[in-house]
């Protein structure tokens, strides 16, 4: 037992595997002890915030001191910002529509662009054959150049409370700079939010905690299934064997997929918890482990131990725990893990059918890709939302096949190159 | 070993490239072909096809029906082509006007904005006016002098697809037909209108069902229909009773293949992933007593899209022109991805705001039929989140719009006295003041944070659809509201053909169903009358079978008599204050609650190809609606259409 | 010949006997549906309609029509003179049309996607890992990994990672359909090229998924047959290299054979989620939208369709087996 355990700790398969579950295992026991934050906590006023800090714009202009840096640099970041090299061309383009020589436009100049534009370009001014949402677009550019070239600073005002009037509270000058340290609200949302406004990051590692759990749950319920036929079947024989092997084959060519499918439906929506979800997953793919743990029995079966195990007068059930299980026990093992790493796949499927747990209790993997791809994330590049996910996905079900080839290898001598 | 795994991942991409990449690479079948855009609208419905685009030696000439249509095969001319998404979900099932249920929506919809692309109604209906237009019919409708029936004329140019006149006699056997079979406008109409005759080939007569004191039982009703219901060939209903033997489920179910029409398009090609409807150049609309020329596309077509992203990509390819369907965060479209795409507004809401997703209580709910508990949900519920998460903002906010029973539309909201209600119209998030709604009537937080009603705990279901995106975020967020007031709400959703059953029966489910959504009705012709006397009206409350409306089983005379009055009230101030004490009604006691606001269409045009499309303040006159150019008035915009120029 | 006849029947009973309750199953589990399925069809013809007596009777008809008022035995002999009569009944969500007619238009699509590219992936996946077994060393210690992780992501994930790379980003495939937008099917090169054009996402999702999977299960079996006895004995009697690995994948092959028939069930499975991710006019797009539209008489014609599918798959790979396997053979000879 030992030597194979130093067998398993030196399979560098299985190590990388078991290094990345454990990694994922951590972050999803660690992270939540750290940030205390509800994952299902609506956050954000809007869809799909991308990735970044965001820093209270309120709390900035009143932090406790302001620092003035002169920057060189500063006015044309200011500017690129608001107008990019696209922008001007398209300025270009209106004014030449408008009459203005081309000659008399160049782009790279800034302060004469934005002269010849202010001068001449007008709302309101319709130019044959221009599309409307060119239209607006200019319209756009038209209201983000406003005041670009000014120096002046930003006035705060507030408002009397007694009159109701506006006064000048403070201004703002173009060179003055908060430490990010001294802004009260700062808030980091390394993965954006999702539909909902969820700060994503928090929501994965929810969701994975209860993927895993939903692999873990229709893993053991699967392998239990799948055990115990096998072993009735195997050893038992007879009868018994041609029954559970009628059944195993049947389920064998169903596509389990249709049968989930069936399932999920009829259960309809409202009884779907995680839970149910996980055991109905459990039943429907125990058929390979049933399969798999039959054919060891069998070859088991007339083994001399075995034999003389029955000999000595032991029960069905004292033959099987002591001299049929441990014998299986690695088997068993890498069955386990492969039918976890399935049920989450499955999860997932269901879930991108709409078929999947109830949506909003717990965040699962599958669930936040449905309704990322509900709202479009994917044709809109919002990346953050659904491709972590699928990345998360890929490393579970990636680690556990690592490990269970390793395994394999380790207890399959003629596997070994 | 650990160090190189981020190298086989890449080289897993890499492959992947390289695989796909042997792939025959795709030649961009969405390039428009540069047909010559010179086919005289006027010309021969017989001459050969003015645009080849494809040299197509295997396809012989003489399959060419006699509109010249694309040879089989061959692209449709993009120039010639406005394609739409969104309307059509799943494969055209038939082409009967008469049947609701031949899920063709391009050419079949009668509702309050009825579709003309090939059935005609008598009117037009302009949600952003509220008028009637005439489109068969010749001049303004009339009521007679003691508002018992109205008359309308047809006009002489219009025909037939066959090219036999259209008729007073086609209209009154159309109401005939309805009624004998049961249709939906028949089933709608039938105790409003008692008959409609031909008063000569030209004129016809609704003639208004009458109430005890002789007067009409709902004239709002009877010229609805005018804009709602179709009219359909009499010799071709014949026919198809013929046929049908006059059974009434045959006659519904008759996929009216041979239909004859009215309309500027027709069927030209249909399976289970498009749609295409070509235009009638004998179309007598081109006369002109109507639009004087033809509609500028000639095949109106819909790709069957699976879903919304299926959809929105084909809008960002360029391969649809016109979408009805909600495009999250549509403003990305423009700003982010720089496409030639806009919407009727630049700005949010982007769009028209015409009907009220609504969330009910269920009065029959322990504690919800207390007032207090009501109002404070209502005012606790965050509706600045719901519009920008679940609409992403495609919806007017309730500081734009402020809540009455009212759409947005400026029509609507001018039938009642805003500065009379203001201090009711609630905008949300005001958790301070649920808290001391409910400390005030003695509903108090017990020591496990709950309130507590006589004893009792408050907690509550909020439902909707499974799979209603919008209104399931929605729900959500009033959910987040309930629990910030220390009232227990939890979330569950069923499916809809569960959730659809148990919401038109009365008695509700006594578990899981205490705050729930259901619509309200849209832009109409009856509107705001039809909305409010669904939302409010006592006759609909605690009912089986229950399609209409106020299902959370709210009953208040008051309300019921001014509902009842509104119909036949001619004189506008009384109207606008009887509009107005229902609106104070409906905001003091919050039988239910508008979430959101939400188009009538989520009208989004591409100008790749067509440009012209209505926009606000666009110069129209009357203005036409962003209603995809299909649906009453709005299909005027498909004559000022304009390809774009390159 | 007669030890091929017995093994021929023997196959053809299990197909009969496992059509039979998979048909039960199918028949059954929608049943236990909650909630009522006429209701559904009816709220959606009464959507615009004010009149409540009016809507009941509309429903009193659909029920009558569907025949879900009648008692549990009826409707499951309804259903089976419906099946043998070929038309599923009618659709909900598309009613009245009949559900073999919806199914009919699909069919010859995920057929045409799906087996192709199950073979495709089988094919090549076994070709790598043989060569991965033989070659050893670089080869094989990349590979491995990569089809670990390939075969790991899941079906719909490749399919969501295609359509973003190829379709949104680089623009290269359309992104959705079978054939052009703009195309009204016919038998014409531009419509064909369209066809192949539009195919070649969903395809290479499907292979790429089913190359991994049996890239490891060949390289196993390989290097198993690489080990053997048998073969260090051919080696040490010198019989030549080529001739000695033509011996290995026979050998390695025929329980990858097995492993298709057994595993075709579930590749089918994965397939549908390349064609509901590209909307892909086949089975499990029409299974998507019977879900999305509560529609149970289509989602249980499709669902038995594809069981039937992937039966006749699983009956047929195991006819072949009974003329590759030399043991069926040695059985014939008896």
């Amino acid at each position: 037992m030992k030597n194979t355990l130093r067998q398993v700790l030196h399979s560098g398969k299985f190590m990388v595997g078991f290094v990345i579950l454990l990694t994922i295992l951590l972050v999803v026991l660690v992270y939540p002890l750290i940030i205390k934050d509800s994952p299902l906590g609506i956050i954000g006023q809007g869809t799909f915030f991308p990735p970044g800090i965001y820093v209270s714009t309120y709390d900035s202009l009143n932090a406790p001191k302001q620092y003035t840096l002169l920057l060189t640099d500063a006015a044309a970041k200011r500017i690129a910002n608001k107008m990019s090299n696209d922008d001007r061309l398209a300025m270009k383009e209106w004014l030449v529509a408008d009459g203005v020589p081309a000659s008399e436009i160049d782009v790279t100049k800034t302060a004469s662009l934005l002269d010849l534009w202010e001068k001449n370009y007008d709302p309101k001014k319709n130019i044959p054959g221009m599309i409307f949402a060119k239209v607006r677009y200019y319209q756009r550019v038209n209201t983000s150049v406003q005041g670009l070239l000014s120096t002046e600073g930003a006035i705060i005002a507030s408002k009397n409370a007694q009159t109701g009037a506006l006064e000048q509270a403070s201004t703002i000058n173009q060179s003055d700079y908060v430490n990010l340290s001294q802004v009260a609200n700062v808030r980091v949302l390394p993965l954006g939010t999702d539909n909902f406004g969820r700060d994503v990051l928090t929501e994965l590692i929810r969701a994975t905690g209860v993927s895993l759990e939903i692999g873990l749950v229709a893993g053991i319920v699967a392998t239990l299934i799948g055990l115990s036929l096998g072993l009735l079947s195997g050893y038992v024989g007879g009868m018994v064997d041609d029954v559970i092997m009628f059944f195993t084959n049947l389920f064998t060519v169903i596509p389990s997929i249709v049968l989930l499918i069936l399932i999920s439906f009829s259960i309809g929506q409202d009884q779907r918890g995680a839970f149910t979800i996980a055991v109905v997953i459990g039943f429907t793919s125990w058929v390979w482990t049933a399969r798999a743990v039959r054919a060891q029995v069998v070859s088991l079966r007339n083994r001399d131990h075995v034999n003389l195990s029955k000999l000595s007068g032991h029960s069905i059930v004292h033959i099987i725990i002591y001299d049929i299980l441990p014998y299986i026990a690695s088997y068993v093992v890498m069955a386990l893990i492969l039918q976890i790493s399935s049920a989450i796949l499955i999860e997932a499927g269901l879930s991108i059918l709409g078929l999947g747990p109830r949506t909003t209790e717990v965040p699962t993997l599958g669930l936040m890709m449905n309704w990322a791809m509900i709202y479009q994330a994917e044709i809109l590049g919002k990346w953050w939302a659904y491709f972590p996910v699928l990345i998360v996905i890929a490393l579970i079900t990636f680690s556990m096949n690592l490990m269970n080839t390793g395994l394999d290898q380790v207890f399959n001598p003629a596997l070994r190159d | 070993m650990r160090k190189t795994i981020p190298i086989w991942v890449a080289i897993t991409l890499i492959a992947t490239i390289v695989l796909s990449a042997c792939a025959p690479q795709a030649t961009p079948t969405a390039a428009p072909t540069s047909a010559p855009v010179s086919a005289a609208p006027t010309s021969a419905p017989v001459a050969a096809p003015t645009t080849a685009p494809v040299v197509q030696p295997t396809t012989p000439p003489t399959a060419v029906p006699t509109e010249a249509p694309v040879a089989p095969g061959a692209p449709l001319p993009r120039s010639e082509t406005l394609y739409f998404n969104g309307q059509q979900w799943g494969s055209v099932v038939c082409w009967n006007p008469y049947s609701s249920n031949c899920n063709n929506a391009m050419a079949i919809a009668q509702q309050d904005n009825s579709r003309v692309t090939m059935f005609e109604t008598p009117y037009l209906y302009d949600m952003l006016d509220g008028k009637q237009y005439p489109l068969l019919a010749d001049g303004p409708w009339a009521w007679n002098a003691d508002k018992t029936a109205i008359t309308f004329k047809l006009k002489k140019a219009a025909h037939w697809s066959d090219g036999t006149p259209v008729t007073a006699d086609d209209v009154a056997y159309t109401w005939a037909s309805n009624v004998k079979y049961g249709t939906n406008p028949g089933v709608n109409f039938k105790d409003y209108i008692d008959t409609i005759t031909a008063v000569d080939p030209q004129t016809v007569e609704v003639k208004a069902k009458l109430d005890a004191n002789g007067k009409a039982v709902n004239p709002l009703q009877v010229f609805s229909y005018l804009s709602n219901a179709y009219v359909i060939q009499k010799a071709w209903t014949q026919k198809l009773e013929a046929r049908t033997g006059g059974d009434a489920t045959k006659f519904l179910a008759d996929p009216a293949d041979d239909v004859v029409f009215s309309g500027p398009y027709h069927k030209f090609f249909a399976d289970d992933t498009k749609v295409v409807l070509i235009r009638d150049d004998n179309y007598w609309g081109k006369d002109a007593s109507m639009f004087g020329k033809l509609p500028a596309p000639k095949y109106l077509a819909h790709v069957i899209y699976k879903d919304n992203a299926a959809g929105t990509t084909a809008l960002q390819a360029g391969e649809v022109d016109v979408s009805q369907q909600f495009n999250a965060n549509v403003q990305d479209l423009w700003l982010k991805d720089n496409l030639p795409i806009s919407t009727y507004l630049p700005d949010a809401p982007y769009m028209i705001g015409a009907s009220l997703p609504t969330a009910f209580f269920n009065m029959a709910s322990y504690g919800l039929d207390q007032l207090a508990v009501r109002k404070a949900i209502a005012i606790a519920v965050d509706y600045n989140t719901i519009i920008a998460n679940a609409m992403t903002n495609q919806s007017p906010t309730f500081a734009q719009v402020p809540r009455s029973l009212m759409n947005p539309t400026p029509g609507e909201q001018a039938l009642y006295d805003q500065s009379a209600v203001k201090d009711l119209q609630f905008a949300g998030n005001d958790i301070a003041g649920a808290k001391k709604l409910l400390d005030d009537a003695g509903i108090k937080v017990g020591p496990d944070g709950w309130r507590y009603y006589k004893g009792k705990k408050l907690t509550y279901v909020a439902t909707c659809p499974n799979g209603w995106s919008d209104w399931q975020a929605a729900i959500e967020v009033v959910a987040a509201a309930g629990k910030a007031i220390g009232i227990d709400i939890t979330t569950n959703y069923p499916e809809w053909s569960v959730y659809q059953t148990q919401v038109t029966n009365w008695p509700l489910p006594n578990k899981n169903f205490d705050i729930f959504m259901m619509w309200s009705d849209g832009a109409g012709p009856t509107q705001p009358w039809g909305r409010i006397d669904h939302l409010l009206n006592s006759k609909y409350a605690q009912t089986k079978s229950n399609w209409n409306g106020n299902w959370g089983g709210y009953k208040n005379p008051d309300a019921d008599a001014l509902i009842n009055a509104i119909p036949s009230e001619t004189d506008p101030a009384k109207l606008k204050a009887d509009y107005t004490q229902l609106v104070k009604i409906y905001l003091t006691d919050i039988p239910s609650f508008t979430l959101m606001y939400r188009p009538q269409s989520f009208h989004t045009v591409n100008e790749s190809v067509w440009t012209t499309f209505p926009h606000q303040n666009d110069g129209t006159n009357p203005a036409v609606p962003p209603l995809d150019l299909t649906d009453g008035w709005s299909i005027a915009g498909l004559y000022n259409l304009t390809l774009v120029k390159k | 010949m007669k030890g091929y006849r017995a093994y021929f029947l023997n196959k053809l009973l299990w197909l009969l006997v496992t059509f039979v309750f998979a048909f039960l199953l199918n028949f059954t589990l929608p049943r236990l549906m909650p909630g009522d399925p006429v209701a559904a069809i009816v709220s959606r013809l009464a959507q615009g309609m004010s009149n409540s007596t009016g809507m009941k009777e509309v429903y009193e008809h659909y029920a009558a029509l569907f025949g879900t008022n009648k008692p549990i035995l009826d409707q499951f002999f309804l259903y089976v003179v419906n099946v043998l009569h070929g038309n599923f009944g009618e659709s909900f969500s598309q009613f009245p049309r009949p559900v073999a007619d919806i199914i009919k238009s699909s069919i010859l699509w995920t057929i045409g996607l799906q087996f192709p590219a199950i073979i495709v992936g089988w094919i090549i996946g076994n070709a790598l890992g043989a060569i991965a077994a033989y070659l050893k060393g670089g080869f094989d210690k990349v590979l491995l990994p990569v089809s670990i992780f390939i075969s790991n992501l899941p079906a719909f994930g490749m399919a969501i990672i295609l359509l973003v790379m190829f379709g949104v980003d680089l623009k290269w495939f359309p992104t959705s359909g079978g054939y052009g937008f703009d195309l009204i099917p016919n038998f014409s090169w531009n419509f064909i090229w369209s066809v192949i054009v539009h195919y070649q996402l969903p395809f290479w999702s499907i292979v790429l998924i089913a190359i991994g999977g049996q890239a490891i299960g060949m390289r196993s079996m390989s290097i198993y047959e690489l080990n053997a006895d048998y073969i260090k004995y051919s080696r040490f009697m010198g019989i030549n290299d080529r001739k000695i690995i033509g011996y290995v994948f026979r050998n390695a092959m025929l329980p990858q054979v097995t492993g298709l028939a057994l595993s075709i069930g579930t590749m089918v499975g994965g397939a549908l989620f390349a064609e509901i991710i590209f909307s892909y006019p086949g089975l499990g797009y029409t299974l998507y939208n019977g879900i999305l539209g509560q529609d149970y008489p289509l989602i249980s014609g499709a669902t038995l369709i594809i069981t039937m599918m992937v039966l006749i798959a699983n009956f047929a790979i195991e006819l072949l087996y009974g003329v590759i396997d030399p043991r069926i053979k040695a059985a014939q000879a008896d």
